[in-house]
């Protein structure tokens, strides 16, 4: 292995390594919103490792940028890098977000049950847990997975909010735990998005094609070569 | 590619026995400029030398196939090889002016071809290095020998020689490989700008020369044309695989 491709090799390493600690985060947001609040500490130094890679992520590309002068498929994969990295960057960010909306929300067992939000929770979760996968897997049809369940997260998650807005309407004494738990879900429905965005990403970066700010309506014809 | 300069169709070039130049067929764009890239030995220097008739000068060499410049085949019996080079200019590797003055360098050209008055000899010596970009370096040293300028002012002044016989195709190999990087960064700012008038064929060794200076990329390897492209398109997307592992240095 050539010195610039043990560069790539570490700076794959470190994109991984930060996906999975978004996992992380993001199974613990879940947690703390379907259950009870979570303790804080562990969180707060994932979000600290988190911004840490972030950073180091932008450095290895700047020095691979300024020594290696990358092209094709080297040049993609860089720039898909430190794209990747703030995306993921974002969604700690916002499962921290959920975790702190999540103290705030009394009587939360009831209105979970009552608004069916244990399912589209599962799903960010599953969604983040695809995008970590297809970061090392690089494959197609993971991709279209996400993009698609992307698409089923925000039609189910604005169904969601519409109906705890009715309830809103109707029960004043749910206005503050409706509220932190209508901006969770909104929180929620960003990290999918942001998830959606690395996806994209990756599609960049095999295929050389931008999909970013496209309807993906029709996937087989977007994904297509 | 609209307007073609030079239009290659089955070119092959046989050093004695040996094929160094396998049916290449490709089209280069007038007032562009074309870099050929590949591993040593891959024939593009072969190629460049092709258009000017340069291999001429070597007995084995047998070639066949077309070289059309401006539509008329240069490897026709009834055409004259002496205007052909009036037409394509050359700037090798080394720079190699002549052991005269400045003036004289440039001058050579247009003397040699009849011209005598001293008038039209100085409007064309000042015109030709306004051109390379070097007459507000030189014009108060036009008499200083051309042999006493640094490497990169030597080689300047050879474009200037060649532009100073109005060719319409200047082929440049590897024009930059001898230079430090500011000189090196002159010589692509040249090429830039000297595109507007002439067509340009450039060979480099220089992924980033190639990337930085051409409007379209033909990569060789062992002897054929595996693919020729828009430069943007042969950097950041190259059809063929061997094209992405030599221009991203996993060749071989």
């Amino acid at each position: 292995m050539t010195h610039f491709e043990m560069e790539l090799e570490k700076l794959k390493n470190v994109i991984i390594k930060i996906g999975t600690l978004a996992v992380s985060q993001v199974g613990e947001s879940v947690k703390a919103l379907l259950f009870e609040p979570i303790e804080g500490k562990e969180v707060k130094k994932t979000e600290i490792k988190i911004d840490k890679l972030d950073v180091k992520i932008d450095e290895i590309c700047q020095s691979i940028f300024a020594l290696q002068q990358p092209v094709a498929s080297d040049l993609r994969f860089i720039m898909a890098s430190m794209q990747i990295s703030n995306e993921i960057e974002r969604i700690g960010d916002l499962a921290v977000s959920v975790i702190k909306r999540a103290k705030n929300i009394k009587e939360k067992h009831d209105l979970i049950t009552k608004f069916e939000i244990g399912d589209l929770a599962k799903e960010v979760e599953l969604i983040t847990a695809k995008t970590n996968e297809c970061l090392s897997t690089l494959d197609e049809k993971t991709i279209a997975e996400i993009l698609t369940l992307n698409k089923n997260i925000k039609t189910k998650g604005d169904e969601i909010i519409d109906h705890i807005i009715d309830e809103m309407k109707s029960h004043s004494k749910v206005v503050v735990s409706g509220t932190n738990l209508v901006i969770a879900l909104k929180h929620l429905e960003r990290i999918s998005d942001h998830c959606s965005n690395v996806a994209e990403y990756v599609y960049f970066m095999v295929n050389a094609k931008i999909i970013k700010h496209e309807k993906h309506d029709d996937l087989n014809i977007n994904l297509d070569k | 590619m609209r307007d073609i300069k030079i239009q290659v169709n089955d070119l092959s070039l046989y050093y004695g026995e040996k094929k160094a130049l396998k049916e290449i067929s490709m089209q280069i764009p007038a007032n562009k400029v074309t870099a050929l890239i590949g591993p040593s030995g891959c024939g593009k220097s072969t190629f460049l030398r092709c258009i000017n008739r340069m291999n001429d000068l070597i007995p084995s060499v047998k070639i066949t196939g077309e070289m059309l410049v401006e539509g008329v085949d240069i490897y026709d019996k009834n055409v004259d090889v002496v205007n052909i080079r009036k037409k394509i200019g050359m700037v090798f590797q080394k720079s190699n002016p002549f052991p005269k003055s400045i003036y004289e360098n440039v001058a050579y050209g247009p003397r040699i071809n009849g011209l005598k008055d001293k008038t039209q000899l100085d409007e064309i010596v000042e015109t030709s290095l306004r051109q390379a970009a070097i007459w507000d370096e030189f014009k108060d040293r036009l008499d200083d020998s051309a042999l006493g300028l640094s490497g990169g002012q030597q080689q300047r002044l050879c474009i200037a020689r060649t532009l100073a016989v109005s060719p319409d195709i200047i082929l440049m190999d590897e024009p930059a490989s001898a230079l430090d990087p500011i000189s090196t960064s002159k010589i692509e700012e040249l090429v830039h700008q000297l595109k507007e008038n002439y067509t340009i064929i450039i060979v480099t060794h220089n992924m980033q020369q190639a990337a930085r200076t051409s409007d379209h990329t033909a990569f060789f390897y062992m002897g054929e044309l595996i693919e020729m492209g828009k430069t943007n398109a042969i950097f950041t997307k190259p059809e063929k695989k061997q094209t992405e592992d030599y221009i991203t240095g996993r060749f071989g």
